[in-house]
C-alpha cells in the first residue's frame, strides 16, 4: 500500500494559498510580457468600441486577467491533488482498520 | 547531492510556522554578506537616478514599448535579446550552483537581501535576539505598541520606497517624483507602487524563509545541479560528536567528548531555524551565519576553527576538491556560446525594420498609361537613437516603378515613419497572377542601415 503522508488536510491554508497564487503570478508575468510583445492594446479594442485605455491600464489589465487564469488553473490541480489524497487516504483508513 | 534530508522536526514541509528569530552574527562571512547587500541594494535604489544621454539609463518604458539599456533601445520585435538574456541569467544559477552551491541564496536573491535589511531595521528597533523573543511574549502594553508601532512605520517606508523604485524602472523616475509630490500620480503607477511596497513588507519583514521554504521553485531543484564537488556550508561530524558542554581549558578528549559544545548557536543564528550539524538540509541557504558563529566559539575555547566550514562532500570525505568537472564546463561552454552570440547578434543588429502591407481592397488596378498598379503601406521603424534619411526602391519585375511623393524619407529617431507607396507594371512583364517583389530601403547618412522587404505584386496574369 502507497502510504501518503501528510494527510492534504493538514496543509495549513497559507500553504495552500502560496501553491495558487504564486506560480499563477510568475505564470502571468510571463505571459504578459510575450502577449504585449507580440500585441499592441490598441489592436485589441473589440467591436472598434471608442474606449481610451492608457497602456499601463492595458498592461495592468492584461497581467490581472493572465493572473486569474492561472489561479483557475492552480486552483483545479490543487482541488484535483489533495481530493485524490483524501479519497486514497480513506481507502487506507479502511485497509489498515 | 543525492541524500538531502527533509527537516522532518517541527519545522517540517507541511507544520504550523514558527516564527524564527535569527541572532545577530559577526565574522568573514556576515561582513561579505553584508557588504553584497548593500551593493545590491544601492544599484536597486540608485539605478533608476543614472542617466544616459538624456534619458534614464536603465528603462522599461511599458508605454512607449521600448526597453533602454544604457546605449541599447529595445523595441517590442527585440523580445529575442531580452529572451536569450533571462536564459543566460538562468543558466549562470545553474552554472554558480554546480560550483559554489547556494551562493545566489545566501548572497544575492533579492529575498535574502531584503529579509537582511528588514532585520537590520527590526534588531535597530526591537533590538537582539533575546529582547525580540521577550517582547513578543511580552504581554499587550503601551511600550510595546510604541516599539510595534514604530517598526513597522519604518519598515512601511522603506517598502514605500521600495515600491516607488521599482515602479521607477517602468516610468521616468524623474516624473514621477514629481507627479509623487503634486499628487498627480495615476492610478495604475499608484496600485503598483502600493502592490510592490506591500510585496516587499510581507516577504521581507514576515514571509522570510517561508519563502524559501515553500514558494521558491529553486530551493527544490537546485540539488539537481548539485555534485560531490559542490561548495557547501557543513559540520563535521567526526571532529564535532559527542557534542556536550565542558568547562574551558578542560582535556574533551579525555572526557570522550568532540569539538562541538552544543553552545546551539549555530541554530539560533540560522536565518531559517535550522540544525546544520542534522547535515545538509533543502532549507538550508548557505548563508554561512553558522560558520562565522561557530569560528568565534572555536577561537574562544581555543580549538581551531572550520568545525562547520565551506567544503564540498569530496573534501568532507578526504578525496580532494575538484574545480573543473564536465558538468562545470558543459554549463561555462553553453553559456560561453550564448553569450557570443547574443552579442554578436546585438552588434549586427540593424536597427531598421521595415513593414510592408498591401492594400486589401483593391488587388490592383490599370492606371492611365495601362500600367497595373499596386498600392502599399510601408511603416519604417526607425530603432536608432538618431534620425535618418533613407531612400526606397523596388525590385522584381522588369520596368518596375515606384511611385511615391518623396525622393528622400527623413525619420525621427526611435519612431515608426507611415507611407502609401505605389508600383507600376507593364502588363506583359507580369509572368503570373502573383509577382514576388521587393523594397529595398538604405539610409544616405550610414551604409550599414540597409534593409530588404519581400512582398507580392498582383496582377491580372497571362491570358
Amino acid at each position: 500500500m502507497v502510504s501518503i503522508s501528510p494527510l492534504p488536510e493538514k496543509i495549513p491554508g497559507i500553504q495552500k494559498a502560496i501553491a495558487v497564487l504564486w506560480p499563477s503570478f510568475a505564470t502571468a508575468i510571463v505571459a504578459t510580457g510575450i502577449f504585449f510583445s507580440a500585441f499592441h492594446p490598441k489592436d485589441l479594442v473589440p467591436f472598434n468600441l471608442d474606449i481610451d485605455v492608457s497602456p499601463l491600464a492595458a498592461y495592468s489589465i492584461g497581467f490581472f486577467l493572465f493572473w486569474l487564469l492561472g489561479i483557475v488553473s492552480s486552483y483545479a490541480t490543487m482541488y484535483f491533488i489533495i481530493s485524490n489524497c483524501q479519497v486514497l487516504n480513506k481507502q487506507q483508513g479502511q485497509f489498515t482498520k | 547531492m543525492q541524500s538531502q534530508k527533509t527537516n522532518t522536526g517541527e519545522q517540517g514541509l507541511y507544520a504550523e510556522h514558527k516564527k524564527i528569530y535569527p541572532r545577530e552574527v559577526s565574522g568573514y562571512f556576515t561582513r561579505l554578506r553584508m557588504l553584497s547587500v548593500v551593493v545590491l541594494l544601492g544599484i536597486y535604489y540608485l539605478m533608476p537616478f543614472v542617466r544616459w544621454d538624456d534619458r534614464q539609463a536603465l528603462l522599461f518604458d511599458l508605454p512607449a514599448r521600448k526597453f533602454y539599456i544604457f546605449g541599447l533601445t529595445l523595441w517590442p520585435q527585440d523580445f529575442i535579446y531580452l529572451a536569450a538574456l533571462l536564459i543566460m541569467a538562468g543558466l549562470s544559477l545553474f552554472f554558480f550552483t554546480a560550483l559554489l552551491g547556494r551562493v545566489w541564496c545566501g548572497y544575492a536573491c533579492p529575498q535574502t537581501v531584503w529579509t537582511e535589511a528588514y532585520l537590520w531595521m527590526e534588531r535597530k528597533i526591537e533590538g537582539n535576539r533575546g529582547r525580540r523573543m521577550k517582547l513578543d511574549k511580552a504581554p499587550t502594553s503601551a511600550a510595546k505598541i510604541r516599539i510595534k508601532a514604530l517598526k513597522h512605520t519604518v519598515w512601511i517606508i522603506f517598502s514605500l520606497w521600495t515600491g516607488f523604485t521599482f515602479v521607477g524602472y517602468f516610468t521616468p523616475i524623474y516624473e514621477l517624483g514629481g507627479r509623487l509630490f503634486t499628487g498627480d500620480l495615476g492610478p495604475w503607477e499608484t496600485f503598483w507602487i502600493l502592490f510592490y511596497s506591500f510585496a516587499t513588507y510581507g516577504n521581507a519583514g514576515f514571509m522570510r524563509e517561508q519563502v524559501c521554504k515553500y514558494m521558491c521553485p529553486y530551493a527544490r531543484f537546485q540539488s539537481a545541479m548539485f555534485d560531490s564537488d559542490t561548495l557547501i556550508v557543513a559540520y563535521h561530524p567526526e571532529r564535532g560528536e559527542p557534542r556536550g558542554s565542558r568547562r574551558r581549558g578542560t582535556d574533551f578528549e579525555a572526557q570522550g567528548l568532540g569539538a562541538c559544545i552544543d553552545c546551539n548557536l549555530c541554530v539560533q543564528v540560522c536565518p531559517t531555524g535550522i540544525d546544520i550539524r542534522d547535515g545538509l538540509q533543502y532549507e538550508c541557504i548557505a548563508c554561512s551565519a553558522c560558520i562565522d558563529a561557530c569560528d568565534e566559539i572555536m577561537d574562544k575555547m581555543s580549538y581551531p576553527r572550520g568545525l562547520i566550514k565551506y567544503t564540498t562532500e569530496n573534501a568532507a570525505e578526504g578525496k580532494g576538491q575538484h574545480i573543473l568537472r564536465p558538468r562545470v564546463m558543459v554549463y561555462a561552454t553553453i553559456l560561453l556560446v550564448l553569450f557570443g552570440l547574443l552579442v554578436s547578434n546585438l552588434v549586427l543588429r540593424i536597427p531598421l525594420e521595415l513593414d510592408v502591407i498591401r492594400d486589401r481592397n483593391t488587388l490592383y488596378r490599370e492606371t492611365r498609361d495601362g500600367l497595373i498598379e499596386n498600392v502599399y503601406t510601408l511603416k519604417i521603424l526607425n530603432m536608432d537613437e538618431q534620425p535618418h534619411r533613407y531612400i526606397l526602391r523596388a525590385e522584381g519585375i522588369d520596368g518596375l516603378k515606384l511611385v511615391t511623393d518623396r525622393e528622400e524619407i527623413s525619420v525621427e529617431a526611435s519612431s515608426v515613419y507611415e507611407m502609401v507607396v505605389r508600383l507600376q507594371a507593364d502588363e506583359f512583364n507580369l509572368e503570373q497572377r502573383s509577382v514576388p517583389v521587393s523594397f529595398h530601403l538604405q539610409a544616405t547618412d550610414a551604409n550599414h542601415l540597409s534593409i530588404i522587404e519581400e512582398a507580392r505584386f498582383l496582377g491580372p496574369g497571362k491570358t
